[in-house]
């Protein structure tokens, strides 16, 4: 049976595994699959125009006097990670989009020749049936082995709760706590997929700075990576009452020719542009949730894991390779 | 089901005044300060600093499993004769049958009592538990819901807290049967009903007692109880231990590996 499965489906089967089978639809009616004459889903190069133009915003305080950033809020909203590079449409589950890069201004992750070789040899190994690949099965994206780490963690819907000296961000199955007592960072040597969080009121601001990430996962599903040696430096700012706008920038000389920034408005749940009508969690339905429910506003158990362990033995089984974190030579 | 409810409750009540819990003598006397929304304040980081997770009666060592002492009180588990049956074969197949090997939810009370610390978040209508083990969260909600129509198979159940004066106390429901209490082989059906009473006993202490229900398992409730302490190092913070990435890593080169089969 189980080769009889694999014989038949082949790259086929990698493709549905690893991505999800349901498209986002960019408001209105929900969407199964996209179509090549999908409009191109706006991201950082629309928003960093929309936002020049919004009036100053002070936000609400906390009873500590700082920005009071608590609540449910999105993701970006648009056709998803796949490939967080501007591209055209690619498949039914990654339509046309910007770049989620908004500095350097051409929307492309700024590599260092070698890196750009090793994102190149990643694409041309997904196993997903995508243009240009080489029809070796290479690596997986590790999010479809459930793991996740920085800045994907930010990619999805949370909620975030301040308490005196700690920023924690909560989704239904992981969560960040970031200090803010000005405590000092750990050794770079201690790595971890979510690194080490050390956070900081700047005026409207918080900025959160992060070392120690293992470079185990990826920033989307296209094999656009980071490393051990990468620092993040994440500015979350409230522009107006239902919109942060969160700025993240990457810095690794040893891959990246320059420091580069992501930028996306991350909306209060239910408000703004694009709120998901598929979302499946309880911070993307809170809002469209009939209110008669009184359970819509709740997080309940969500596991990855538990039950994704067949997928990974399909992935395995594949021939897909472990990635790890990746070191240029020297 | 209505007669054993009625019968456990009895045997219950029995049961509590019976024994004399050594930690629940200082239950109660020791006024928390409070939060802004004006409950006890439960908030920090705490951890458990016992044996329970190997077992969680009296046991003797072995290699890479210390000595301890129970926190079931009375020491015994009332299990029915082919539960007790069960139980000593997931003892005796311990290394391969523990669920905790597979890296998945480990289930309620025994996320509790693993070595990791945990942080308690409060919020006026929510409690939220974040483990550094697998970044496990427990929401407790506390906004008048009752737990929702089941049954629900969760690993982590589902938790509905209120207070008792200065007690946090949780019911817990729609639980699965795949995890287990310890690496002794102790075990609970999908019937589990716990009944979990967090107290502060102090600036730097917590009692934390459970008990447990379950018709399938056991011929009536019975109760752990242990004191919870708060980590003292000046810049602690919940780390990473991220159980299944760990696992997955170390299995994924293996040409059979039981864990990825």
């Amino acid at each position: 049976m189980r080769e009889w499965l694999f014989a038949t489906l082949g790259t086929a089967a990698a493709v549905l595994l690893v991505l999800p089978i349901t498209g986002r639809a960019a408001g209105g009616e929900p969407q199964a699959f996209y179509k090549p004459d999908t409009p191109k889903f706006p991201q950082a190069r629309t928003w960093v125009a929309q936002k020049a133009k919004l009036p100053p915003y002070k936000a609400p305080r906390t009873p500590d006097g700082v920005p009071n950033l608590q609540g449910n809020w999105n993701g970006p909203v648009g056709g998803g990670n796949d490939d967080l590079e501007e591209h055209e449409f690619i498949d039914v589950t990654t339509p046309p989009q910007e770049s989620y890069v908004s500095d350097p201004p051409d929307g492309k992750v700024p590599y260092t020749p070698w890196a750009l070789a090793k994102r190149n040899e990643i694409r041309a190994g997904l196993g997903r049936g995508w243009p240009g690949e080489n029809g070796q099965r290479l690596y997986g994206d590790p999010n479809a082995l459930c793991l996740v780490g920085m800045p994907r963690i930010s990619f999805g819907a949370q909620e975030i709760v301040q308490t005196p000296g700690n920023v924690i961000l909560l989704t239904t199955n992981t969560y960040r706590v970031i200090p803010t007592d000005g405590r000092p960072h750990m050794s770079g040597d201690a790595k971890s997929f979510f690194g080490n969080s050390r956070g900081r009121w700047e005026g409207e601001t918080l900025v959160v700075d992060v070392t120690g990430i293992n470079g185990e996962t990826w920033f989307d599903s296209a094999g656009n990576f980071y490393g051990p040696n990468t620092h993040m430096i994440e500015r979350w700012t409230m522009v107006e009452a239902n919109t942060i706008d969160y700025e993240i920038t990457i810095e690794d000389p040893t891959l990246y020719t320059r420091p580069w920034k992501m930028t996306y408005p991350k909306r209060r749940a239910g408000t703004g542009p694009g709120a998901n009508p598929l979302s499946t969690n309880a911070v993307g339905a809170a809002g469209a949730a009939p209110a008669a429910d009184p359970y819509a506003k709740e997080f309940w158990e969500q596991t990855c894991t538990e039950g994704n362990h067949d997928n990974v033995v399909i992935l395995k089984n594949l021939g897909f390779k472990w990635f790890n974190a990746p070191v240029p030579p020297k | 089901m209505t007669r054993w409810f009625v019968g456990s409750i009895t045997a219950f009540v029995v049961f509590t005044f019976a024994s004399t819990p050594v930690a629940a003598q200082t239950a109660g006397t020791y006024t928390p300060p409070k939060t802004r929304e004006g409950q006890p304040d439960l908030q920090g980081v705490w951890q458990a600093l016992n044996t329970a997770a190997w077992d969680i009666q009296d046991h003797g060592a072995s290699l890479g499993i210390p000595a301890g002492r129970g926190v079931v009180e009375g020491n015994e588990i009332p299990y029915t004769p082919a539960a007790l049956a069960k139980k000593q074969e997931n003892l005796k197949n311990r290394d391969r049958l523990d669920p905790i090997h597979k890296c998945f939810l480990p289930g309620v009370p025994r996320i509790t009592y693993l070595p990791h610390p945990f942080q308690i978040v409060q919020q006026a209508q929510r409690i939220t538990i974040l483990h550094e083990y697998s970044r496990v969260i427990r929401f407790i909600y506390m906004n008048g819901n009752p737990h929702p129509a089941g049954h629900i198979d969760w690993y982590m159940g589902d938790s509905r807290g209120r207070w008792e004066g200065n007690t946090l106390v949780v019911d817990v429901t729609h639980f699965n049967d795949e995890t287990w209490f310890d690496r002794a082989g102790n075990f609970h059906s999908d019937a589990l009903h716990l009944v979990e009473r967090f107290t502060r006993t102090g600036p730097d202490h917590m009692l934390y007692e459970v008990t447990v229900e379950d018709p399938k398992v056991f011929t009536r409730p019975w109760k752990m109880s242990m004191p919870l302490y708060r980590r003292q190092e000046k810049d602690i913070e919940l780390l990473e231990y991220d159980c299944a990435a760990y696992l997955l890593k170390q299995e994924w080169d293996k040409s059979d590996s039981p864990l990825l089969r």
